[in-house]
């Protein structure tokens, strides 16, 4: 029988939207539409409509060695042209933010090629060759794993994933890279890093209560599901905590 | 040495409190007689990016600005997370407790009994202003910025 990944645990809404953000045969739902032009300006690496830097010839251009990896491991388009690696970091507030660090590695590595993720608990950041970082910076932003109020963009300076809102909803940011208009829409006046852009880029209006709380995937006992109510995700990671624990001992059968 | 038993309170909205929401819930405050002292804390808000590859260039942030309390300027360097009041008798945390029962309406708060700020000096205190402090001051800036807390004058 053919192996039929389950990507995880659990019966609960939280578990469900976790399993279809990772599970590559799902689309996921479009929200919001950016412009590849603001994705280039929000990332903030070159500018937009400039040429991308190579870091390397083409791949075309230059003397493979003759490596049967190579020959079974096709380059993806950014590989192929010599981008530099570059890199798009994101902070998800424990509020009902969409998608959390950890839930985003898994999400990248089930669904995009040629990436290196890393993963903090406040923060998730992944790099890739810069042509396939704008393609899926797009994906990330436009679809169902980013919300504008909750979800920052953030290459440096990225405290406030774990603070109290402020009054209008927005994730705490020291550096103001994003801020809610009067109309209603997030804007991001900064760079990922925290400079000024020549115009604001908007993403947006932020999701409301009722969407995040149907979105999230993250538990939390006050403003979502609670963990201690998924029975079985609460099972499964006692077995794991139960067995590497003995593990540890190295036990053996009598 | 002060009288260490004074009474403190933490004032704990469920969203941070913008500049103006701050203000008025000070300047409500400042109608209660019986408080010693008021700090206010939360996330800081840097004149400058404090690190990454944009560091030290100027960082613009509309929270960042001057309040008036009473009749004395406040220009806050934090999002407002919590008030820390530090007060002269238990009846004064009731009056506290009906204020913010009127003004926390959109977002619930809680007010916390403790100890939250500092009543001794500690070394660093020592080192900055030696031995003869001014104990009714310690605590409320911090010793290494150089900047002094603001006094509050009120109307009685």
């Amino acid at each position: 029988m053919a192996y039929k990944p389950q990507y995880g645990p659990g019966t609960s809404i939280v578990a469900e939207n976790r399993r279809k953000q990772m599970n590559p045969n799902q689309k996921l739902e479009k929200v919001r539409s950016v412009t590849d032009e603001d994705i280039v300006l929000i990332l903030g690496h070159r500018a937009p409509g400039s040429a991308y830097p190579s870091a390397h010839p083409p791949l075309a251009e230059q003397q493979e060695p003759n490596c049967p990896m190579r020959k079974l491991v096709k380059p993806t388009e950014g590989a192929k042209a010599g981008d530099r690696v570059r890199y798009i970091q994101f902070a998800d507030s424990m509020f009902n933010a969409p998608s959390q660090p950890y839930q985003r590695t898994y999400t990248e590595m089930y669904r995009f090629r040629g990436i290196d993720p890393g993963t903090l608990s406040g923060r998730q950041i992944v790099e890739c060759r810069e042509r396939d970082l704008e393609k899926y910076s797009k994906e990330l932003i436009e679809t169902e794993m980013f919300d504008p109020a909750l979800v920052g963009i953030r290459g440096a300076t990225v405290h406030g994933h774990s603070l109290r809102l402020a009054e209008d909803g927005m994730m705490f940011d020291m550096l103001q890279r994003n801020v809610l208009g009067e109309d209603g829409i997030v804007k991001y006046v900064k760079n990922q890093i925290g400079e000024p852009l020549d115009r604001a880029v908007g993403v947006g209006k932020p999701m409301d209560e009722k969407w995040l709380k149907a979105h999230t995937t993250i538990y939390h006992s006050l403003v979502g599901t609670a963990y201690r109510d998924d029975a079985e995700y609460v099972e499964y990671v006692q077995r794991i905590h139960s067995l590497r624990t003995k593990y540890g001992f190295m036990p053996k059968e009598e | 040495m002060m009288n260490a038993s004074f009474p403190q309170v933490r004032i704990v909205p469920f969203r941070m409190l913008k500049p103006d929401t701050a203000e008025r819930l000070l300047n409500m405050l400042t109608g209660v007689s019986g408080i010693r002292r008021v700090m206010i804390h939360g996330p800081g808000l840097p004149k400058t990016v404090p690190y990454g590859p944009a560091r030290g260039s100027p960082n613009p942030h509309s929270d960042r600005k001057a309040i008036q309390v009473g009749d004395a300027e406040i220009a806050l360097r934090v999002q407002v997370g919590e008030v820390i009041l530090e007060v002269e008798d238990a009846p004064v945390i009731e009056e506290i407790r009906s204020i913010c029962d009127g003004f926390f309406t959109g977002f619930s708060y809680r007010l916390q009994e403790g100890r939250f700020m500092k009543t001794a000096p500690t070394l660093v205190d020592y080192a900055k202003y030696g031995p003869d402090a001014d104990t009714t001051l310690i605590g409320l800036a911090d010793p290494r910025k150089g900047e002094s807390p603001v006094i509050i004058r009120t109307k009685r």
